[in-house]
């Protein structure tokens, strides 16, 4: 229930992958809204699993029919970092660019077969010269060719109002006041919990919960 | 006591049929045995191999189906076949799905998307656009990330792979088809070392196909109607190995279910033959067959041989039993007495019995010559004793008269051989007459009547040997005269008498014989057939002991040595066959010599002169008229008794 200040950056510093093939119980639950000085209203989002246990590594969005600024656009960076993908999901707004740095000694072949995306990078080492420009909406899964076990989710969403969920499983919008429709995107979820409306006005919208329905994360060994 | 011709080598025939059939007997108990042990050890083998193949079998299905899986996750983990099954393009999806099952050697491929439909099929085209035939397994794979079963599909049995298509997360499910059929059978078979055959049996209608099988030729054929009757009705039915019959052929038979549907039950059973089973042992009976023969073939030798040992030797003692009795004494074989057990013992008794008995034959066949055959009888029946015993016998003296002088003309050996001829007939008759040859005295021959044994009709029989040799002593006389030989007549003396019968001699050599005044008169006797020219002359005592016999009275007698006169008379013939002047003339005769020894001189002169006119009474009628002369000249005394006396030898 305390308020957490902390935006949603593209560095969370996790780099274990969140939950595991366990099935999980997942509550949402939209804990306070706090006046910011700027723009809008600062919404936190608590995503839980199954079990109730926080769920981290998850994304939080809110789509508008208003029209929305575009975010800065800034290129997004998904590394390879011994043998993983880092971060393991990414929430970026269509039309963003993705680069794939690689940071080990050795070459992996980034591709994606998920509609929303289909690309690969063949067999590189450092940084590909041209990012990849998501420009659908829609979830991305990435792996790479030559190590099964690499696995990273990018969602594209037509929208500036996204977050990652923390350590504790909560995700931070800042919304102005409007009419929205929350999603809730658990990586790796066989089905979604389906959007909640939510109108922000002046005062702090009442606590929402979101429940994840199926297991969710990378698929376990 | 004649022995069958067939009892030769009966024993023979017993010692060795007996140990024979005892052989056999044991050696068929033992095969029978063997074989039953042989079965029945091949049997537990065979189930072992059984379980043991069924572990084997099973581990093989696992793992061939782990590498199935294995071989098929690889195959969607190929970055064209994930790219060729993004396309959407139905003609691509396929071909690819061709392309990558050829590779790992699949009947054939499904693709399916995430939500259950068949997007492809290289098996049934027609299936694309359907759901999957076989949910469960997506819902397995969706859990486990594979699943494997085996699934009857169009009347074939298949062996069914579900894998995810990963991109990194499933992207479609492919599922891999692959045959059981006979060539996959016998891999199996390769392996585990047993027939195998796959089976689907439905549960409702009982109907059952065989789907593969490495059984071949009528047992295969049998084989679809008969195993699946060894295939457990339910999960919980017992299960084990069985003995099952396929078409004559007897199979030990583990049957084991692989999947067990709703409907349909596929079931493999492995089977092994009985007669594969014992072919190992085989070379063991064939083994145990020739060492029955053989050892068969050295009892019956050995048994012949030690048979012959025992029945050989039986024979040969036998033979010469049979030879002893006949007659002729055979030698037993050395080899055999040499043979050291019972019957060399027994060949050496026997050869010891025959010598002797050839001794004694030999002993007696010599006193026979030497001595009367009685005789040799009784010395060899009695322990010789010196020394004799009272005895009433007759005594026969028999001589050629004038053999000598007769013979000059004649070589030595011719007169011994006529001489010969003359003893043999003389021998005969006495033989015939069951008298005792005692002794030959040069040309004269003395016989025994009534020793050593004594018969009541001793003396009839002494009398009428006599008269025997008195005719055919005649008769060869008429053979040797036409042959122009000499032919002298022979005399016969004859007397019956008490006289001492023993053995007379030294200890070392020794007679039998008779002595006494009757023998000695017998001889006397004898002397006297020349005196009156008749061939006989008896005693009065074997006159009176002999009735039957005609008598013609010769004289009465005082021979030398001698004080008592005896009547001496000529056996005529047996009585009755006289003819009517035969018997007028003997009683002239008679009346004749009683008119002289009661000295009516002329009356008896008147009769002698007329019987002298009678060649058979001239002799003695003569002798007559000569002592009628002298007392006619000299009248003799008061004393006189008509005797006369005989003063030569």
């Amino acid at each position: 229930m305390n308020p957490c200040p902390a935006r949603w950056t593209k560095t969370d510093g996790g780099r274990k992958p969140v939950g595991g093939a366990r099935a999980l119980r997942w509550s949402l639950s939209l804990l306070a809204a706090v006046a910011l000085p700027a723009a809008g209203v600062v919404v936190d989002v608590q995503l839980k699993a199954q079990d109730g246990a926080p769920a981290k590594d998850a994304a939080v969005y809110a789509v508008t029919k208003a029209a929305a600024p575009a975010r800065a656009r800034r290129e997004v960076l998904i590394e390879q970092i011994g043998k993983q993908f880092v971060p393991q999901v990414s929430i970026v707004q269509t039309g963003t660019s993705v680069n794939f740095p690689n940071r080990d000694p050795i070459r992996h072949h980034v591709y994606s077969f998920s509609p929303a995306k289909n690309f690969e990078i063949k067999l590189y080492s450092g940084v590909p010269a041209n990012p990849v420009v998501f420009d659908k909406p829609g979830e991305v899964v990435l792996g790479c060719n030559i190590h099964d076990h690499m696995i990273a989710w990018v969602l594209v969403v037509d929208s500036p109002y996204f977050a990652k969920t923390d350590a504790a499983g909560v995700a931070r919008l800042d919304l102005p006041a409007g009419d929205y429709d929350v999603h809730a995107w658990f990586p790796g979820a066989t089905k979604q919990v389906p959007p909640r409306k939510l109108s922000v006005g002046a005062q702090a919208p009442g606590v929402l919960t979101f429940s994840a329905t199926s297991r969710y994360g990378p698929p376990g060994k | 006591m004649t022995v069958p011709r067939d009892a030769s080598g009966a024993l023979e025939r017993r010692i060795v049929g007996f140990f024979t059939a005892l052989l056999i007997a044991v050696q068929i108990g033992a095969f029978l045995f063997i074989r039953y042990a042989i079965e029945q050890t091949a049997r537990n083998n065979l189930r072992v191999e059984l379980d043991v193949g069924e572990r084997v079998f099973k581990r093989l299905l696992e793992q061939n189906t782990e590498q199935l899986v294995e071989a098929t996750s690889v195959l969607t983990y190929d970055y064209g076949f994930r790219e060729a099954v993004t396309t959407k393009d139905r003609d691509t999806i396929l071909s690819a799905l061709s392309n990558h099952s050829s590779r790992i050697k699949a009947t054939g491929m499904t693709l399916i998307d995430l939500s259950g439909l068949v997007v492809a099929d290289t098996l049934r085209g027609h299936a694309a656009g359907s759901a999957f035939t076989f949910p469960a397994l997506l819902q397995r794979a969706a859990d486990t990330r594979r699943a494997s079963a085996v699934r009857v599909v169009e009347g074939r049995v298949y062996q069914i792979v579900v894998v995810p298509v990963l991109a990194p997360l499933p992207i479609a499910w492919v599922a891999m088809y692959f045959v059981i059929d006979d060539t996959a059978a016998q891999d199996l078979k390769r392996i585990t070392g047993l027939d195998v055959t796959f089976l689907s049996l439905s549960t409702q209608g009982g109907a059952s196909t065989l789907h593969a099988t490495t059984l071949t030729g009528p047992v295969r054929s049998e084989a679809e109607h008969s195993l699946p009757r060894l295939v457990p009705a339910g999960p919980d039915a017992p299960a084990g190995p069985a003995t099952h019959a396929i078409a004559g052929e007897e199979f030990e038979v583990l049957a084991s279910t692989l999947d067990r549907q709703p409907g349909t039950t596929i079931a493999a059973t492995l089977q092994r033959s009985m007669r594969e089973g014992l072919k190992p042992y085989d070379r063991l009976q064939y083994l145990l067959l020739a060492l029955g023969v053989v050892s068969l073939a050295a009892s019956a030798i050995g048994s012949i041989r030690i048979a012959r040992r025992i029945s050989q030797p039986v024979r040969e003692l036998a033979d010469a039993a049979r030879q002893i009795g006949s007659g002729t004494y055979a030698s037993v074989n050395p080899a055999t007495m040499a043979q050291k057990d019972e019957v060399g013992e027994l060949a050496q008794a026997f050869d010891t019995m025959s010598r002797g008995l050839a001794e004694r034959d030999r002993m007696r066949d010599v006193l026979g010559k030497v001595a009367s055959p009685a005789v040799a009888e009784r010395l060899l029946a009695e322990r010789i004793e010196l020394g004799g015993e009272d005895r009433l016998v007759t005594v026969l003296f028999a001589d050629l008269r004038n053999f000598t002088s007769l013979c000059e003309t004649l070589a030595p050996g011719q007169s011994l051989e006529l001489l010969n001829r003359y003893l043999t007939v003389i021998s005969e008759c006495i033989d015939t007459h069951e008298g005792v040859i005692d002794k030959y005295l040069g040309d004269g021959t003395m016989a025994v009547f009534g020793a050593p044994i004594a018969r009541p009709d001793d003396a009839r029989r002494a009398l009428l040997a006599a008269m025997d040799i008195a005719r055919r002593i005649r008769d060869l006389g008429r053979d040797l005269a036409a042959q122009g030989l000499p032919h002298p007549d022979v005399g016969v003396g004859i007397n019956t008498s008490i006289a001492v019968a023993g053995n007379v001699g030294s200890p070392s050599r020794l007679n039998y014989t008779v002595l006494g005044d009757g023998v000695n008169l017998a001889a006397r006797l004898e002397g006297l057939t020349k005196r009156y020219q008749v061939p006989i002359v008896a005693g009065e005592s074997t006159r009176n002991a002999v009735d039957g016999v005609v008598y013609r009275e010769l004289d009465r007698v005082r021979v030398r040595g001698k004080t008592v006169p005896v009547h001496i008379f000529q056996p005529l013939a047996l009585s009755g066959s006289l003819t009517a002047r035969e018997q007028d003339l003997l009683a002239k005769h008679h009346a004749a010599i009683d008119a002289y020894r009661s000295r009516r001189w002329s009356a008896a002169r008147d009769i002698f002169t007329l019987l002298a006119t009678h060649p058979d009474y001239q002799r003695l009628a003569e002798i007559y008229l000569g002592y009628l002369d002298q007392a006619e000249h000299s009248p003799p005394g008061e004393d006189w008794d008509g005797v006369f006396t005989v003063y030569d030898k």
